[in-house]
């Protein structure tokens, strides 16, 4: 498994107007919505808390290296009243996380999309066009 | 939904997000249609009935509320919820505090200070509102703030200009008018980041056509910042199936912590 930085395309260029709902704080203050990558990794630990969950999880590189790297997702108390609940991802749970780097070049990432090994997208409802789009 | 999201946002991202929509895992539990997209109707049909009275005949708010997510109160909901406001018509000084703004350089709401009236009736989650003859009080889930305000036709406080200002309502026939001054001027109108001055001056209008909703009106003076007064309306839907959670900023806020969000720099500090 590796890091995959991909070049934004004219469709992901869209897809990032549908950044995860920033209730909390704007997207654009610790996110690069010009900087997508995809992370497949195994999860370490879920922080269920707000003002938003946390997903970490330990990412190998085609050398075998691990990298840590901790991703922000959506509020719990959305993800809680669109039926979900922190037991949806468990440690050892092999999953791709679809997102956007943090500015300050830490292994950090927003996520857009989690999702398990079979195709299945874990607390769906965190994305979706509730976020801001880019300053016009 | 897939005909809004092709004729808005192109083929692409139209794919791509019905794919995401379609393949989520069975919730762990029933629950509502999941919240996605600015403003759309989302969940269950609104009760419906006439709207409740109090005993003095006017009528009463009372209930736990979902909202449109406001996040730049220039643009409109697809979902019909939410009326912005296209253009916004600035002062030489708005437009230059509205340039200059740089989220990365500070985001007081990120650093869990507090949002001020106008950002949390942006915020997406619901509020709770109980009222009696004397007083509505408004208890946002978003970082479990509240408001209370006299509706009594009581004059304007005078003290310390606060986050949230100084609100007192009248009513005109049914609609309770909520007249808000005194502002820090420390916040900003919408997650965008829309600028005000300390000389706002906020105007809101609710009523209740019906049991299931409330219409609301927001009214934005501010002479520093706009060259005339500006209105969003919006329509709060009943949720007698949600109760409102707790909602603590500062329980786990690591974009702060590990300095990724700053504190902004105010002028007067």
């Amino acid at each position: 498994m590796k890091v995959k930085l991909y070049v934004v395309s004219a469709a992901a260029a869209l897809l990032l107007a549908a950044v995860p709902m920033m209730a909390h704080h704007s997207f654009a203050a610790e996110f690069d919505g010009n900087k997508p990558i995809t992370l497949k990794g195994t999860v370490t630990k879920v922080d269920w808390m707000n003002p938003h969950i946390w997903v970490y999880l330990d990412v190998k590189d085609d050398s075998g290296a691990v990298t840590a790297w901790q991703c922000e997702g959506g509020p719990p108390n959305t993800l809680t009243r669109n039926g979900w609940t922190k037991d949806a991802l468990k440690k050892g749970d092999t999953i791709t996380i679809d997102g956007s780097l943090a500015k300050d070049g830490s292994k950090t990432c927003n996520a857009r999309a989690v999702k398990l090994p079979d195709g299945r997208s874990v607390f769906a409802g965190s994305s979706g066009g509730d976020a801001p789009t880019a300053k016009q | 939904m897939t005909k809004r999201f092709l004729s808005s946002v192109g083929v692409g991202l139209c794919l791509t997000i019905s794919a995401f929509a379609q393949q989520g895992a069975a919730p762990a539990r029933g629950a509502a249609t999941p919240a996605r997209g600015n403003g759309a109707p989302r969940g269950p049909k609104a009760p419906e009935g006439p709207a409740p009275k109090m005993a003095d005949g006017k009528p009463d708010f009372s209930g736990l509320w979902q909202r449109p997510y406001v996040p730049d109160m220039t643009k409109s909901s697809r979902g019909g919820d939410q009326k912005g406001m296209a253009e916004l018509p600035f002062t030489p000084w708005g437009e230059k505090e509205w340039k200059a703004y740089d989220a990365e350089k500070g985001d007081y709401t990120g650093a869990c200070l507090p949002f001020g009236l106008v950002r949390s009736m942006n915020s997406p989650d619901p509020i709770q509102i109980m009222q009696n003859k004397t007083y509505m009080s408004l208890l946002y889930e978003q970082n479990t703030w509240f408001k209370v305000i006299p509706i009594d036709g009581r004059p304007h406080r005078k003290g310390t200009p606060t986050w949230f200002g100084d609100s007192v309502g009248h009513w005109e026939g049914d609609t309770l008018v909520v007249d808000t001054v005194n502002f820090n001027g420390r916040t900003r109108l919408d997650t965008i980041g829309h600028p005000h001055s300390d000389q706002l001056h906020v105007v809101e209008k609710f009523s209740r056509p019906d049991l299931g909703h409330i219409n609301y009106e927001i009214t934005i003076d501010d002479p520093k910042t706009f060259t005339k007064a500006w209105t969003n309306t919006r329509v709060f839907t009943l949720r007698p199936d949600w109760e409102i959670m707790e909602y603590s900023c500062e329980e786990n806020n690591k974009s702060f912590w590990e300095g990724r969000i700053k504190v902004p720099k105010y002028e007067d500090q």
